[in-house]
Formats: C-alpha cells, structure tokens, sequence
C-alpha cells in the first residue's frame, strides 16, 4: 500500500506542475469567471442559464483534463525511463498501475474542486446567492462529475497500457461521446420494441450499450439547473452511480493490468 | 553459496517484418558473489535487454536466469538489488532528498536520515534540497547511485554508470563502485568504457549480437601483448597493405600507427615502412588492454560469421581504422565461466 500511495503522490505532484493541464484549467476557470457577463446573450431566464453554463464548462475542461492528463501516464514513464527504476523495485506491476491510477484521480479531483469552488465564488459574489442550500445543490453536480471523470480516466488508463497517446486520445474521447452524447441514440437502436430498426444494428448497438459505460447517468445537473426537477430517491440513485462507476473502473483496472503485467517495456 | 547471476541459454527475439531477430541468443553468463562484473559489446550487442530479463522488467523468449539463486524477476530478489539505468530520468520537480524519499517508499523505508546519509555519501550533502532540475549530469548519476544503496543491495546493475561524465565525476563514480566491492555487494556493469571497466572489473563478459565472445577473469584474458609501430611520410597503399593479418591500422596526414600482437615479428612493418619511403618513429612493445581484447573477440566473431567488421574505439580523429584480425570467434579463461 505503501508503494501505490508513494506512487500516486508522485502522480500528483506531477501532474499539478504540467503546464498544459494548467493553461487548460486556465482556460475554464476563466470561462466560469467571465460566465456572468456572457447570460444576456440568452432571452432564458438568467440563472438558468448561467448554471447550465457554468457546469457545462466544467464538465468539459474536466472531461479533456481527465483524457490529457491519463493518455500520458504510463508511456511517458517508459520514455523517460523512469519506469525501470521503479519496478526494479519491490513494486508490482499492478501496484504501479494503480498508483498511477490514484495519482490521476487525486490531481483530477484536485482540479475541479478548483473550478467548483470559483464557480460557487461567482454564484456567490455575483448573484449574491449564499445560502448553503442553493450553493449545495450547485455543489453536488460536480461531484457526480468527478465520478464520471475519475469512470474516463480509468478507461484512459486502460488504453495507455497498449496504445499510442494520440491514439488513446481519440479513442477515450471517443468512448466518452458514445457514452454520453450518443447514448440516447444507441438507446433508441438497441431498445427490441422497434420494429424499424435493422436487426444486426440493433445487435450492435446493444453491444455497445453493455461495452461503453453509460455517462450520461452522470448528468444530473438538470434538477440544479432548474429548480422545480427533482430526482426521485437521489440517495439511493447516487450511491446505485457510485456503485456503477466502481464496478466499471474496477474491470478497466483489472483488464488494463492483465495488458500491462506482459507487455514489454 | 549460490551465484549472483546465472543465465542458461537466455534467449529473447523480437518479431520483425523480415522475420525473427535474436537480441540475445543462448547467453550463458555465470556472475560471483563479491565481484565487479563488467557486461561489455558494441551498440545494440544485447546488454540493456539482458539487463531487462535479469530485472524482470521484460520476458525471456527461451531459457533461464537467475539473480541470487532464484529466478530473475522474483520480487523477493527485488528487495535485494538495485539498478541505476542508463542516462537516468528523474522527476524534475522533486529535490534530491524527496526523490530518495520517494525510492525508500518504495522499499517501506521511510528513514529520512537514511536517505540523508546516502546522499552525503555521494557528496551531495550541501545539494539535497535542490530542484533535480537544476542538477549537473553527474549530480543526478551521483542521485542515481545513491539510491541504489537505499536497500543496502547484494547485486548492483549499473548500465553506463560512467557514460558521459567529466574526468572528476569519473574518478568519484568508479571510487564509488570499488567501495561496493570492498562491502561485499556484487556489482554488475554494462559499459563502454572500457579503460574504467578495466580499472575495476574482476571478470567480463564480451557479447556481440546477443552472443558472449568472451568471458573470463581479466588477469587470464589480457595475457599477452602487442606492439605499436608508428611512422611518418607513409602513403595510403602502405596502410592498406598493413591492414592484412592481426593489424590494427590508422592513418593520419601521412602519420602511420600500425598496432600487432606480439607473436608478430615488427621488423616486417619496419622493412615496408622504410621501402615505402616513410620514416620509423617509434617501436613500443605495450601490455594487451580491454580494447584489444573487445576488437578481437568482436571482429573475430563478426568475422567468422561473416558479417561487416564494426568501426571501433580510439579512433578519434583518424583517417582510417581498421583491423584485420582473424581473432578466434570466441575466448573463455579456463575458470569454469562455462556451464
């Protein structure tokens, strides 16, 4: 345990330090800043739209922080070398993975706390909305957030043991659209009732239903963004996501061990 | 007691799109507890890649090794050795002290002063809390070497633990390894420098395309000698013709320096010198080095199967060298180094 918290600490320290993960959290901090002034541009009432786009910005800048920072993980440690003096130590491949795993995580965590908290500040500031309750309810979306991050940089990590970056970038972006974006629409082509839809396009769609983690379970900013919608049994629907997330990063992990515990580096 | 490193047959391809390349192929090594061991070959011979195996870092295709007695990769052993890789990468962000502390919890060990006394040790002491960023090459070589010493290892691999140092942190680094050597730890070098591995080795190993050419105690493989004829005003014919036979051969603006086993009689050189209108400089009769050794057993091997002779070491600022040795393909002292 010892190991994989020494790695994942290094992780982190690192991770906070690259330039192009700060100048992207920069980049959405900014955005959160200057959100206020950009609401007049929508005739919807105003703090509708400022919450949709406040959690908006977070989610993507987490979404290509969580791929930027995780595609470069493990390759790196084999360009630079550093990798044979760490596993010419009493550390196991899995212990490495994992380490470097955490690490991610932590810094993601790290990250977008940062944005909650500026968000929360314009909120706060801004719209003179201080109570705990409307600050609270604002607060937990991006914690779900961080599930669904720390959910994508597991399948980052999962495709760093056998492929390029780029490649890696791609594809775990890939894997994110399909499971959010795209997920109503492999819903509609894999739900059996339809009769419209060409039999091995629904075979396929289900596929990809079972393979890609659904993301868009996700998203719950909808009852933050406008106050009348409420999730029917919100505990046990967070903790049920919870669950879902670990299950999900857990198989990743392990198959992304299995890859890397033979590969050659 | 068993030995520090013993491979049997290792053999370790990589497929190709033109087939099958053996990296390192049937490699019997067998390493003493105690001594320094110096692992030597040209530019891709194989030596980083048996390093690897032995580490457990990658997988042998066929064949065996083993580290203190149990086979390569063993986790247990693992607490038991170190490596210091070739040109080492650090994290840049962490000081001298905090990457030793980041090794030591590697091993569970998190005794500060420990980590404080290696760096000293190293003479690092007034550099610790440094970026390693702002590190020289050799102060991260020194780094690298401190924390191999975190686990007070048994067997050290050190892969190029010299390579483009200045002369002084030359001296400090191979002073270092014969302090491990006098504490008993078994130190295992990958190296091209061959006037250091010759300094402090007790045995070597020679390999050349995955094949060890040749393998003994340095006293037993540097028997023999050469001599060196050097000769001004000598034509390019003249060179040409010297480089047949046992010769190593360079030429320089006319400077001719023909270097021949002593078996070899130079008043043949001398008398085609002199016929060829050049001038006799010096004959100096010279005791056999590594050098000599690694051109023989490297171009002999690569001779004898038929590959194209490697350009070599010390030739800098030559026009030509070359040599035409028909060294026997491989050379073993008699000190039961094969299995």
């Amino acid at each position: 345990m010892s190991a994989i918290l020494s790695i994942a600490k290094t992780t982190l320290g690192e991770a906070i330090r690259r330039r192009v993960l700060l100048v992207i959290l920069l980049i959405g901090v900014l955005f959160l800043v200057i959100a206020p002034g950009l609401e007049a541009l929508s005739p919807r009432q105003e703090a509708t739209v400022l919450r949709a786009l406040t959690l908006g910005v977070i989610q993507l800048t987490s979404a290509v922080i969580a791929i930027v920072l995780t595609v470069y993980l493990i390759p790196n440690e084999i360009e630079r070398r550093t990798i044979y003096t760490i596993l010419s130590k009493p550390v196991l491949r899995w212990q490495f993975l994992v380490g470097k795993y955490l690490g991610a995580v932590f810094a993601l965590g790290l990250m977008m706390a940062l944005m909650t908290a500026t968000m929360l500040l314009v909120f706060a500031v801004m719209k003179g909305q201080t109570s705990v309750d409307q600050l609270g309810g604002l607060a937990r979306v991006p914690v779900m957030f961080f599930v669904q991050m720390s959910l994508l940089a597991a399948v980052a990590v999962f495709f760093s043991t056998f492929v390029t970056p780029v490649v890696n970038f791609f594809l775990s972006g890939g894997v994110y659209l399909v499971g959010s974006v795209f997920n109503s629409l492999f819903e509609a082509f894999a739900d059996p009732s339809r009769g419209d839809i060409n039999p091995v396009a629904r075979a396929l769609a289900t596929v990809v239903q079972v393979i890609v983690p659904n993301f868009q379970n996700f998203n719950v900013q909808n009852s933050a963004i406008n106050p009348g919608q409420v999730i029917q049994g919100e505990l046990s629907y967070t903790i049920g996501l919870i669950g879902y997330a670990l299950f999900y990063i857990a198989i990743l992990l392990i198959a992304g061990i299995l890859i890397f515990d033979r590969r050659e580096v | 007691m068993s030995l520090a490193i013993e491979t049997r047959d290792l053999v370790k391809t990589y497929k190709t799109r033109s087939g099958q390349t053996h990296v390192v192929d049937r490699l019997n090594l067998r390493v003493e507890p105690g001594e320094i061991f110096g692992f030597l070959g040209p530019n891709g011979a194989g030596k980083t890649t048996t390093i690897k195996i032995l580490l457990g870092i990658i997988y042998q295709t066929s064949g065996q090794a083993f580290v203190l007695g149990k086979e390569a990769g063993d986790i247990q052993v693992h607490r038991q050795i170190s490596y210091l890789p070739e040109k080492p990468y650090y994290y840049e962000h962490m000081t001298g002290l905090e990457i030793m502390q980041f090794y030591a919890s590697l091993f569970g060990i998190k005794d500060t002063e420990h980590c404080k006394r290696l760096l000293n040790r190293v003479n690092l002491g007034n550099d610790m809390n440094r970026p390693i960023s702002q590190y020289s090459k050799g102060m991260q070589q020194r780094v690298g070497l401190a924390q191999s010493l975190l686990n007070d290892p048994q067997l050290l691999f050190l892969d190029e633990p010299t390579g483009g140092l200045d002369p002084i942190a030359h001296i400090e680094i191979r002073d270092l390894i014969l302090q491990f050597r006098d504490e008993g730890k078994t130190v295992f070098i990958s190296s091209h420098e061959l006037s250091d591995v010759e300094r402090i080795c007790d045995r070597v190993a020679i390999i050349n395309k995955g094949e060890v050419v040749a393998q003994g105690a340095l006293e037993t493989l540097l028997v023999g000698g050469r001599i060196e004829v050097t000769a001004n005003g000598c034509p390019a014919e003249l060179a040409d013709r010297m480089r047949d036979g046992h010769n190593v051969v360079s030429l320089n603006q006319g400077r001719l320096i023909v270097d021949m086993p002593d078996d070899k009689n130079p008043n043949d050189v001398v008398t085609a010198v002199q016929s060829a209108g050049g001038e006799i400089v010096s004959v100096i009769p010279r005791r056999k080095r590594l050098e000599d050794l690694f051109l023989e057993a490297v171009s002999g091997d690569d001779k004898a199967k038929g590959r194209q002779t490697i350009s070599m070491l010390g030739s800098g600022g030559n026009d030509a060298v070359a040599n035409g040795q028909a060294a026997p393909a491989k050379t073993q002292d008699t000190k039961g180094d094969n299995p």
